[in-house]
């Protein structure tokens, strides 16, 4: 048994070299800026690459430990060079231009990838950070387990469909803070993207995040109510939004209970890896009568 | 009033405080570096032959990121306290701020016109691009200030009352303007403007100095020849005219450099408040309302206030930076209201 251990353990030693003479010509301090850019390096291994990264990468919670750059749009310059990267990934709308150009200047690679939420961006980000990382294969493995997960569901929510003979429920997504002043999620979001394609019908007919008013809320007469509170979590956002809006009460969706909580984070920069779940989580909500299991959440690896 | 200070003595110690300020400015930042490099490298930049081995990353830090920023630091700093003074002299009111003839509401309504719409046609030539934001904050700022100056006329006298109301009631309708658009701007489109309403010296560039450069040296080169007409308008308006100056020419040029100095200033750096309103009045209580002093001194003290609220806003949150707007803000409010309760006792 002991001899085992220390087997496995030289294997794993040999192996850790053999990534460490393949890394060399690497990249090996980032700077991850956007939201699902930098869920993506950590899901393939390159956590501990990362020497900074802006606000909007919450996710894991482990990176809110690193230094923080600042807002996406708003990079500086030398702030970003006094952690000596090597690399700044970040998405189409990383900025200022002139500070880009600064830092491509002092010898820092820039790397702007697509944050659009379609399936062909994200094929070329991902195998783009696996190339940098040095881990190609686990990049591709990653994109096909995430669009065989996103067949599925595409799939089940077809199926709830036909077995419920029941058409797609009208939905609205509120982006709130603290439950106050809600914002519906109408076209061209990612709000938009996610009810579409977890089988909801968006009711919000205009585009971008726009406040309603408590008589258009009734009007629209919502089946399902999905609260993203960027402050609250819980029972207490439900409470907090149906408390600064009393007019919900009398939608189907509150009467019926159908409040579905949704992670605000989410929302933000493009296509994570946490998105099937939040899809399939959402899609179980819409159509709660079918029992197929293809959908459960499962934990992200 | 008695003067504090002696003009020559205030003159001395601004010169070290903006030399003080220019060489922190060079001096710090995120990336520490050591002295002696620092050093090195800017005698190098200045042109002396010294062995520059080791200097790359140095000599990149100080000449491409930091010696832009300072210069536009110092140039929106002086430009900006230079044409408070002139709105102060202008508006016989020391509480008076270019803000008033509606330069910097122009300027927004321009940068919000730009942000929002910019993303609406999406395809501009790549080379104008960049430029677009500038260019528009640029024009709006003139455009309505040249509406607020037309409005302010009447029977070939300007009215200074009158110009200060129809400021007030443009301001309000670019404000209403800017609301529109922030409504219509989607969530990236909206953070942006707001960033750039807080203003930055941040990624500061050659190419985009040359412009702000011009207008600066074009203000601090003019205003200083009408001191002696902005000393005889305090008396007041006929007082002035009695006194031979051609009152009507002196207005209509102390409003065109405003608009100019203060538009070219928003146009490179964003919005940045307070400087064109405490500057000209600390430098005042110091030394005296004479505009003969009171305009270089002002150019002086507020290119280095802004270069060293700069410093603030890069260090306070490295590696990230504060919008330097929030600084002069922090710094600005609390003097302001000193002075309205200074007033009362």
């Amino acid at each position: 048994m002991k001899r085992l251990k220390t087997l496995f353990a030289l294997g794993t030693g040999l192996l850790c070299c053999g990534w460490a003479v393949a890394d060399d010509a690497l990249p090996q301090r980032w700077i991850s800026s956007g939201g699902a850019l930098s869920e993506w390096v950590v899901l393939l291994g390159g956590e501990e690459r990362l020497v900074g990264v802006d606000s909007t990468s919450q996710h894991p919670p482990s990176l809110r430990e690193l230094p923080s750059v600042g807002y996406q749009r708003q990079l500086a310059a030398e702030g970003m060079l006094a952690l000596r990267p090597d690399l700044l990934l970040g998405s189409e709308e990383m900025g200022p231009p002139p500070v880009l150009e600064q830092l491509v200047r002092a010898g820092v690679q820039v790397e702007v990838l697509s944050s659009r939420a379609d399936l062909a961006s994200l094929q070329a980000s991902v195998l783009r950070i696996g190339e940098l990382l040095g881990r190609p294969q686990q990049a591709r493995a990653a994109l096909a387990d995430y669009r065989q997960r996103l067949q599925q569901q595409a799939q089940w929510v077809a199926q709830a469909q036909a077995q419920q003979e029941q058409e797609a429920p009208g939905v609205l997504l509120l982006l709130g803070h603290a439950g106050g002043n809600p914002l519906a999620g109408g076209r061209d979001t990612a709000a938009d993207w996610l009810i579409e394609q977890a089988g909801g019908r968006n009711l919000a007919q205009h585009t971008s995040y726009k406040a309603l008013s408590s008589e258009a809320l009734l009007a629209l007469d919502p089946q399902v109510l999905i609260i993203a509170d960027r402050s609250l979590s819980g029972e207490q956002a439900r409470e907090a939004l149906l408390r600064h809006n009393p007019a919900l009460a009398a939608t189907r969706a509150v009467r019926e209970g159908r409040l579905i909580l949704l992670d605000p984070t989410l929302l933000v920069g493009g296509l994570g890896p946490r998105l099937p779940d939040g899809l399939a989580a959402l899609s179980a909500a819409f159509y709660p009568a079918s029992h197929s299991t293809l959908a459960q959440a499962r934990p992200t690896p | 009033m008695n003067p504090l200070i002696k003009p020559r003595a205030l003159f001395v110690a601004l010169g070290l405080l903006l030399a003080l300020a220019l060489w922190l400015s060079l001096a710090l930042g995120p990336v520490s570096l050591p002295l002696a490099d620092t050093l090195r490298a800017a005698l190098r930049l200045l042109g002396l032959p010294l062995a520059g081995e080791g200097l790359a990353q140095t000599e990149l830090i100080l000449g491409q990121i930091r010696l832009p920023r300072t210069l536009l630091g110092l140039l929106v700093g002086a430009v900006l306290a230079l044409c408070g003074v002139a709105m102060q002299g202008l508006f016989r009111n020391p509480l008076a701020d270019p803000g008033l003839i509606g330069v910097s509401s122009g300027a927004a309504l321009g940068a919000a016109i730009a942000i929002v719409g910019g993303a609406a046609l999406g395809g501009l030539p790549p080379a104008f691009a960049p430029y677009l934001l500038s260019a528009c904050a640029f024009a709006g700022g003139l455009v309505v200030t040249s509406l607020v100056y037309r409005l302010g006329r009447r029977d070939g006298e300007t009215h200074v009352a009158t110009m200060l109301l129809a400021g007030i009631a443009l301001t309000a309708l670019a404000g209403a303007a800017i609301g529109l658009f922030t409504y219509l701007a989607d969530d990236a489109t909206l953070r942006t403007l707001t960033f750039w309403n807080l203003g930055s010296l941040n990624g500061a560039s050659y190419p985009r100095l040359w412009p702000l450069l011009l207008v600066t040296a074009a203000v601090a080169l003019w205003l200083p020849r009408r001191a002696k007409a902005l000393n005889a308008l305090l008396l007041g308006e006929s007082e002035a005219r009695h006194l031979g100056f051609a009152v009507e020419r002196i207005k209509a040029e102390l409003v065109f450099c405003t608009a100019l100095g203060v538009g070219a200033a928003v146009a490179a750096a964003g919005m940045i408040g307070f400087i064109g309103l405490v500057v000209p009045h600390l430098v005042r209580l110091l030394v005296g309302p004479d505009h003969r002093v009171l305009l270089p001194a002002s150019a002086l003290a507020g290119a280095s206030l802004l270069l060293l609220a700069d410093l603030a806003a890069r260090l306070v949150l490295a590696p990230a930076e504060l919008p330097i707007g929030i600084v002069t803000a922090l710094i600005g409010a609390p003097f302001f209201l000193y002075l309205l309760l200074r007033g009362r006792t």
